[in-house]
């Protein structure tokens, strides 16, 4: 159980609800799921981020790595990128987007914003498993976060 | 015979001028001594005068002094007392001087009277060439197909050319002492005291103003003013030219009107291409989650069912999952197709060998387990975007491993024809299951298949997209082929600029 007592925070924004629990479901399969903040849209996710609203009496660990929308509502993943890569303490947690979207100028966009990881979701529900369990084996178990994340 | 004619037939012989003053005097001489026989009686000095006068009016002054002389002498001797000797008599010399007098002054007027005619003569002439010089000048102005005319300070046209005729339409006679300004309803596109305190500032003034004609229609003229001036430096006069250019101003009027156009053309197409991209943005992400539910939760309900499920069950699920994926292909390949139409291309001169070469290793992956016998003809570089061109090689040699996977051999042949002009011709040929030539048109539009898709799977997105890439090369695509009889793919795509074919 070493690793599980390794497992770090994920936050994951996503505002569709199926995704959500498809997501949680592949995350499950791994154990991984235990730890999955949900913020379904850019503001909450900044609000969580930034320890407001809501999220005003959260501890103050920050998440091990955020999986991210790009299509949101009120505000947008790639608006949600860019607040927290401009941030001198957020701009450590990894980010990875996770979106539908293969459009290039979103890909160059994010990397230009600083993104860790781009994944498109695969049609595939198999495939998606896959790579969401990669995605959360690797960022929360393998990947040494930045200092002042939760670790379990 | 004329005076002056004489005068200059006599002009150049001193010999005969003198001789005729000579002889003119010795004729009165003779005549006088007839008179005196005949007792007619004081006719010699009249004679002489005649002589004199002669001489003077025809021969000049020299001949006429010669005159005065041989009068006086033989007047003298013939005719004052004592006669036949050159001594004058106390009391004949009262009559005598009168004589001498009257030769002298006559001589004299006659003299002056001379250089008065001639000065006259002479100013008369000037005034003639000056005439005949400023009517040259004039019909020169005419002859220029420029537009001029002179008007006074006042606006008063003084001077109105040809040229001013045929483009306003009036006659010089209708012109002349008409204010300009109202005869040619002049529109100053600045107000007119700025146009003169110009004008007399620098002496000059140049715009384009707009005037009418006499029958009414309007011309727009490039207008140039120049100030005249007299000795004393006051501005007399202005001579205005002007140009037609009313065909010219309505050419840049519709350059212009055409320019806007074009902008507002190019704006629309490019709101088009924004909404295009929004769409398949929008097809990006939103036609593909609802797909990726519907094959997650398959998937999940396949899992959690597996061991109550019969064979049915089974089967329909994976023909949901094959739908869900054949659907997101299906999206795929649309999206791909519709980025095709509104990625920029970087043309540059393409190793077609070299991009063949690229296209069959991508496609090896289709060939495994094949008997394929390729034929492959060496191709010359051509003009396009080689990401393009290789994909539309891809397209095509992948059809053909597709449609020839019936036949025990496969052949497959790439060579390269002549175009006309600019343009080279690929061809891929294959052995495979051909099509019939009643649907070649169906062949390269959007979802067309012409096989059923158990027969050989696909999205019917290939050769759409190979036609739009050609076509955004200028070029063509084109297909024969006969139903199980094989099937031959050509595009056409420029050369590098000032290539020769090489075989």
């Amino acid at each position: 159980m070493e690793t599980m007592n390794k497992l770090g925070r994920i936050l994951m924004v996503e505002d569709d609800p199926k995704d959500v629990e498809l997501t949680l479901t592949a995350l499950e399969e791994y154990n991984l799921a235990n730890e999955v903040v949900v913020a379904r849209d850019g503001e909450q996710a900044l609000d969580y981020l930034f320890c407001r609203g809501e999220y005003k009496m959260r501890s103050s660990e920050n998440p091990a790595v955020m999986l991210l929308d790009l299509k949101l509502p009120k505000l947008d993943g790639l608006e949600v990128l860019k607040q927290v890569k401009s941030d001198g303490t957020l701009r450590m947690i990894p980010v990875v987007v996770l979106t539908s979207s293969k459009e290039e100028r979103d890909m160059v966009a994010s990397y230009k914003l600083g993104v860790n990881a781009y994944v498109v979701k695969p049609v595939n529900f198999h495939e998606f498993v896959n790579a969401i369990r990669e995605l959360g084996v690797f960022w929360a178990i393998i990947n040494e976060p930045p200092p002042g994340s939760i670790r379990k | 015979m004329t005076r002056a004619k004489l005068q200059s037939k006599f002009a150049r012989s001193p010999v005969l001028r003198y001789g005729f003053a000579a002889t003119s005097c010795a004729i009165a001489l003779g005549l006088a001594l007839l008179a005196q026989r005949d007792d007619f009686l004081n006719m010699e000095a009249p004679l002489f005068l005649l002589a004199i006068a002669l001489t003077v009016w025809y021969m000049g002054i020299g001949p006429a002094i010669l005159a005065v002389v041989l009068s006086s002498l033989a007047f003298d001797f013939f005719f004052t007392e004592p006669r036949y000797s050159f001594y004058v008599k106390s009391s004949e010399i009262p009559h005598y001087a009168v004589f001498i007098l009257f030769a002298v002054l006559l001589s004299w007027f006659s003299m002056v009277r001379q250089r008065v005619e001639q000065k006259l003569l002479q100013s008369r002439n000037e005034l003639q060439m000056e005439v005949v010089k400023r009517t040259e000048q004039a019909s020169l102005l005419n002859l220029t197909h420029d537009t001029i005319f002179v008007r006074d300070m006042s606006d008063i046209i003084t001077y109105w050319n040809r040229g001013a005729e045929e483009l306003f339409g009036w006659l010089v006679e209708d012109a002349i002492g008409r204010n300009s300004d109202q005869l040619l309803q002049t529109d100053f596109p600045i107000p007119i005291e700025e146009v003169r305190a110009e004008l007399l500032r620098t002496g000059r003034w140049e715009g384009e103003l707009r005037k009418t004609k006499a029958d009414g229609s309007g011309v727009v003229v490039a207008s140039r003013w120049s100030l005249r001036q007299d000795e004393q430096g006051r501005a007399v006069a202005i001579l205005e030219t002007n140009n037609d250019i009313t065909e010219r101003k309505r050419r840049e009027q519709e350059i212009q009107s055409l320019n806007q156009e074009l902008v507002k053309r190019s704006a629309e197409l490019e709101a088009i291409n924004k909404e295009l991209e929004a769409f398949a943005y929008s097809v990006s992400h939103d036609l593909r989650a609802p797909l990726r539910h519907m094959a997650g939760y398959t998937e999940l309900l396949q899992q959690k069912t597996s061991s109550v499920i019969d064979q049915k069950g089974t089967h329909f699920i994976a023909m949901i999952l094959d739908s869900a994926k054949r659907m997101g292909n299906l999206i795929d390949d649309l999206l791909a197709f519709s980025r095709i139409g509104r990625a920029e291309t970087q043309n540059s001169r393409v190793n077609m060998d070299q991009v063949v070469k690229e296209a069959l290793t991508q496609v090896r992956q289709e060939t495994e387990g094949r008997k394929i016998a390729w034929k492959i003809g060496a191709l010359p570089d051509f003009y396009g975007d080689p990401s393009m061109l290789r994909l539309v090689l891809v397209n095509l040699i992948s059809n053909a491993i597709k449609f020839t996977r019936t036949r025990a051999q496969a052949e497959i042949e790439i060579g390269c024809s002549e175009g006309n002009g600019d343009y080279l011709i690929v061809f891929v040929r294959d052995n495979g299951v051909g099509f019939d030539m009643k649907y070649v048109n169906k062949l390269f539009g959007v979802f067309q298949r012409l096989h059923q898709s158990e027969e050989f799977e696909g999205t019917g997105i290939g050769l759409a997209t190979v036609q739009r890439i050609i076509h955004r090369h200028g070029g063509k695509v084109w297909a024969e082929g006969t139903v199980d009889g094989g099937a031959t793919f050509y595009f056409s795509a420029p050369k590098p600029p000032g290539d020769l074919w090489r075989p």
